[in-house]
């Protein structure tokens, strides 16, 4: 590995974040800043019959909708969410106005003076209540060979339904935008993933051509899909807020705050139909999901997709049928969050897969060997199976290095092991990235290459791991290859740090830049080369009736959970989860190491202690007293291992890698779970109380 | 108005609060937590603050005359460290918070924020803890279960500041304590157990129960305890229905945020159990 692309050095951004000398958006202070607070709705439907306001003091203002210049609503895939309330507010914690000052203090007195009258509407608070009720944001479905005919052949017939809850983020920094009018240009400043995508709403709203706004990035302290759209909100509001005040305005969350208003994970449920075919195989599977996409659909109906077209899983269902439906309610809205929609069905149908060959009495691992998908083979949309699938070789390496085979034949009460198989399907959804037509540009500048893209350094590794493909290609150290500011005005729209497409995508475009740039370093000392991304003429998507590739490529893992749980309390201790992925090949391995370390212990964190119930559409956990993610004492042991799968269009052979982690673990475990109780396990979290209570019942 | 007053020595506090009713705070992390804000706001104290993190009285442990002293101000951390400190409450307070706030709290902070949920209570209930309470003109001793009347309340007076713990230096020879938390560090906790013993000649001597978060103040009944005491080692497995279904009118747990009644209530009994059956 000694002149590999993989062998590890040392992330650019780990100095600064290390000694705090990194400055985040609440570090930077601007020349006359005021600062903003929002005052929210605390009714979950309702109409605004009135807003009384207290006389202001000189030097402050409220921003409400009346100081949009343009449209107000968020630009995203479904352009649904007000910016400020129009006339009815949907959702406890929806923005309804700003309060702007110089001082925090008598902003919040002023906060408090607010007395909004509402008259109250009736509201949706579960999915369950949503389905009877037909409030459907969105409705797709798809279907491969034939499923009715299918079921007429099945000899058994088998039915479940699995549920999955609330995540939140937890980024370590909370969000936080200042917005800068100066200069005839509004100049936006803040923790992102999609510099784009804010540009694209302040357009919006402002109504003002593209020229006269600038986003900038300032250092992101974690995201994790939190700060894909959300962003986009505050920076409207704040944009809106320093075009009225002409002053600089920043405005950032408390954690409180933060919980209350953004977005989580897709809640869901999702009922399965399998037909069994005479060798016990699974011959048809019908898939109902249904998501919880809360108060707005935003970015859901892309969310749905993905968890549609990831249902099938690492498995090949000759006969199936998908349905998939968003469904609204006054809660929350829902939206990105690491893999995006799939973890939740890659849940619910390894979980199927388990249970059924636990019913039939053979080894859960070999039930799913029985039915793998490989190359050549169709996709669930009938797109095709094109690189190699070393799911075989993956599950070996797994099975090996947790030595599951002979632990899982000596089950022992309270003590159990599970296997999970996943995939990840690589880059945008669809034709989003034929859509997005991601765009870069190399700069060599005497013996130094500066490379513009908009993709974000989050804390993922990004940036060292771009600057890494250029250098590595043009052989030349780390510090002589740059990364131009994230800021609108100076870099290209590479597209969003979404998808796990930043490595794949915008890393292939800056591979293809470099070798060109290699080839012609010597003719001049200035050379600009820039690439914008065309999609392979191979795949085909119909977005109409999804048909087709839904994905180029995809990833693909395995994971094995070890667990105990206290036979008197129920608390589940994962001493152990054995991972093996294919990401192609690793542009890292120590920082992608770090990645999957990461999304394991967050996907865990999601599949037991991570507890979010909304109660009438009001969260009852709403700060980190209440809301427990695991900390560094609950961290297993993780043995994690790569095989090499070199992608043909990938830079140095490299797929996709960062949502990829966050599908294995908690099957992995809910799998263990089963094992060690003996009982099947259709829902997540698995908390101590749930626990209790099923085994109870099964006794 | 008075914000703070730092005083020099103990007398010193004793006097000013005496003029000044005001909030005593020592590592601050509960107190600020619960009179915090916003960002970039000052905490939501209403009367002046007394800091007494730093009062040498106060952060004294010593053994005299068959008793613990424990100041006040003594760091969580320190307890630990400490070797005239009971096994069983070491056992209590590794588990509690995460090591840069047990650097911080203090054990007579965890005592007057009286929460049901505070994890040195059942230990200071069980092993019949007092507290010196006092002010510039009096000092009073009481029993932890006298000082707690409910969650966030006490019967401390405005003018008199918790300066001791006492406890009697009693070894038990059994030491059970179970927290049942969310996570392994940095939770409060759902409930907790604690069950002191002592057996001799095969019979039980001394027992002590006491449960944590399943009741609006620690659970422990002398009278369960002592209808326990006495029975030979032997009879115990055959009795622990008996004990349980006589504690379970006592654990009254609440559903909140971070677990469920039921749940508290069953957990709190099957610890229990356990606890006794490991008697046997």
């Amino acid at each position: 590995m000694k002149d590999s692309i993989s062998k590890p050095i040392t992330r650019v951004d780990a100095p600064a974040k290390i000694s705090g000398a990194a400055k985040y958006i609440g570090d930077i202070h601007f020349e006359n800043q005021l600062f903003a607070k929002t005052v929210r709705s605390d009714k979950p439907k309702a109409k605004i019959v009135s807003i009384k306001t207290p006389s202001l003091p000189d030097g402050y203002y409220i921003i409400d909708k009346n100081d949009i210049p343009g449209i107000n609503r968020m630009r995203t895939v479904v352009s649904d969410h007000p910016i400020f309330a129009d006339d009815e507010v949907n959702y406890i914690g929806q923005p309804i106005l700003l309060v702007v000052g110089p001082e925090r203090e008598k902003i919040y007195e002023i906060v408090s003076q607010i007395k909004i009258e509402y008259k109250d509407e009736s509201a949706v608070f579960s999915i369950e209540e949503a389905e009877e009720k037909g409030t459907v944001f969105t409705e797709y479905s798809y279907s491969k060979g034939e499923p009715e005919a299918a079921f007429h052949d099945a000899v058994k017939i088998i039915e479940d339904e699995y549920h999955t809850g609330l995540q939140e983020h937890v980024y370590l920094e909370p969000q936080g935008i200042t917005g800068e009018y100066k200069d005839e240009t509004m100049f936006i400043y803040g923790s992102m993933q999609c510099p784009f995508y804010v540009k694209g709403a302040i357009q919006d709203v402002l109504g003002w051509d593209s020229d006269r706004i600038r986003i900038i990035q300032s250092i992101t302290g974690g995201a994790f899909g939190g700060k894909e759209e959300f962003p986009s909100l505050m920076a409207c509001q704040v944009a809106v807020a320093s075009l009225k005040t002409k002053r600089p305005v920043q405005m950032i969350y408390d954690r409180d705050e933060d919980i209350i208003c953004s977005t989580k994970r897709h809640p869901s449920i999702v009922h399965y139909k399998a037909g069994l075919g005479k060798s016990n195989q699974v011959i048809v599977l019908n898939i109902d999901i249904i998501f919880d996409a809360g108060a707005y659909s935003e970015l859901s109906p892309v969310v749905l997709q993905r968890g549609m077209f990831s249902a099938t899983g690492v498995y090949n269902f000759p006969h199936l049928s998908v349905r998939g439906r968003n469904f609204m309610t006054n809660n929350v809205p829902s939206g990105a969050y690491r893999g995006f929609g799939a973890p939740q069905t890659i849940f619910g149908t390894e979980m199927l897969m388990h249970n059924i060959a636990v019913k039939l009495g053979v080894d859960p691992l070999k039930y799913k060997i029985n039915h793998l998908i490989k190359r050549g083979d169709p996709t669930c949309t009938g797109g095709k199976i094109r690189d190699e699938v070393k799911l075989l070789e993956i599950i070996e390496k797994v099975e090996k290095m947790s030595g599951y085979r002979r632990k899982i034949e000596r089950r022992k009460k309270f003590k159990g092991i599970g296997v999970s198989l996943f995939l990840h399907g690589c880059g945008f959804t669809g034709k989003g990235e034929a859509t997005i037509k991601g765009k870069i540009i190399l700069k060599k500048n005497g013996d130094t290459v500066i490379l513009k893209v908009s993709s974000v350094e989050m804390g993922q590794g990004a940036e060292t791991c771009l600057r890494k493909i250029v250098a590595h290609t043009l052989s030349l150290p780390m510090e002589k290859v740059i990364c131009e500011t994230i800021d609108t005005g100076l870099i290209p729209d590479s597209g969003p740090t979404v998808a796990s497409r930043t490595t794949m995508i915008v890393g292939g475009l800056l591979r293809q830049a470099s070798l060109e740039l290699k080839d012609c370093w010597n003719e001049a000392n200035e050379i600009e080369i820039s690439k914008t991304y065309k999609h392979p003429d191979f795949l085909s998507w119909d977005d109409d009736k999804f048909v087709g590739d839904a994905y180029p490529t995809y990833s693909w893992g395995a994971n094995v959970a070890e667990v105990e749980i206290d036979s008197l309390t129920y608390e589940i201790n994962v001493k152990k989860i054995s991972a093996v992925y294919d990401v192609g090949v690793p542009i890292d391995e120590k920082m992608l190491r770090g990645q999957m370390q990461g999304g394991i212990v967050q996907s865990i964190g999601w599949a037991t202690i991570e507890v979010m119930n909304s109660s009438k559409g009001k969260l009852a956990q709403h700060n980190l007293t209440d809301y427990k993610i695991p900390t560094s004492m609950d961290v297993p042991e993780i043995a994690c291992k790569f095989i090499e799968n070199p992608y043909e269009f990938g830079p140095f052979g490299a797929k996709c890698a960062g949502e990829l982690p966050s599908a294995g673990a908690p099957p992995a475990v809910a799998a263990a779970v089963s094992n060690a109780l003996g009982i099947p396990i259709k829902s997540i979290p698995l908390t101590p109380e749930y626990l209790m209570e099923i085994d109870k019942h099964e006794d | 108005m008075v914000e703070g007053f730092r005083p020099a020595d103990l007398q010193e506090a004793l006097e000013f609060m005496a003029k000044h009713p005001s909030i005593p705070i020592a590592g601050g992390t509960d107190l600020m937590i619960q009179k915090a804000r916003g960002f970039g706001l000052k905490p939501d104290f209403n009367k002046p603050l007394l800091f007494i993190g730093h009062l040498r009285e106060l952060r004294q442990i010593s053994v005299r005359n068959g008793n613990i002293h424990i100041g006040a101000s003594v760091l969580l951390n320190e307890l630990i460290k400490n070797d005239k400190i009971p096994e069983a409450l070491k056992m209590a307070v590794r588990q509690m918070a995460s090591p840069p706030s047990r650097n911080l709290a203090t054990i007579g902070g965890n005592i007057c924020n009286a929460s049901p949920a505070g994890d040195t209570l059942p230990y200071l209930y069980a092993a019949d803890a007092f507290l010196v309470l006092k002010s510039s003109q009096a000092e009073r001793k009481i029993p932890v279960g006298k000082f707690i009347t409910g969650p966030g309340k006490t019967t401390l007076k405005s003018d008199e500041l918790l300066t001791e713990i006492i406890i009697p230096d009693k070894v038990f020879s059994a030491n059970y304590y179970k927290k049942v938390g969310t996570r392994k560090g940095m939770s409060l906790s759902k409930a907790s157990f604690t069950g002191l013993a002592d057996i001799e000649s095969e019979k039980i001597t001394d027992i002590r129960i006491a449960f944590g978060s399943v009741a609006p103040t620690i659970v422990r009944s002398r009278e369960i305890e002592a209808s326990i005491i006495g029975k030979p080692v032997s009879e115990i497995k055959n009795a622990v229905p008996e004990i349980v279904k006589k504690f379970a009118p006592l654990i009254r747990p609440i559903d909140d945020a971070r677990s469920s009644a039921e749940y508290r209530k069953q957990v709190s009994l099957r610890l229990l159990e356990n606890f006794l059956m490991k008697l046997t």
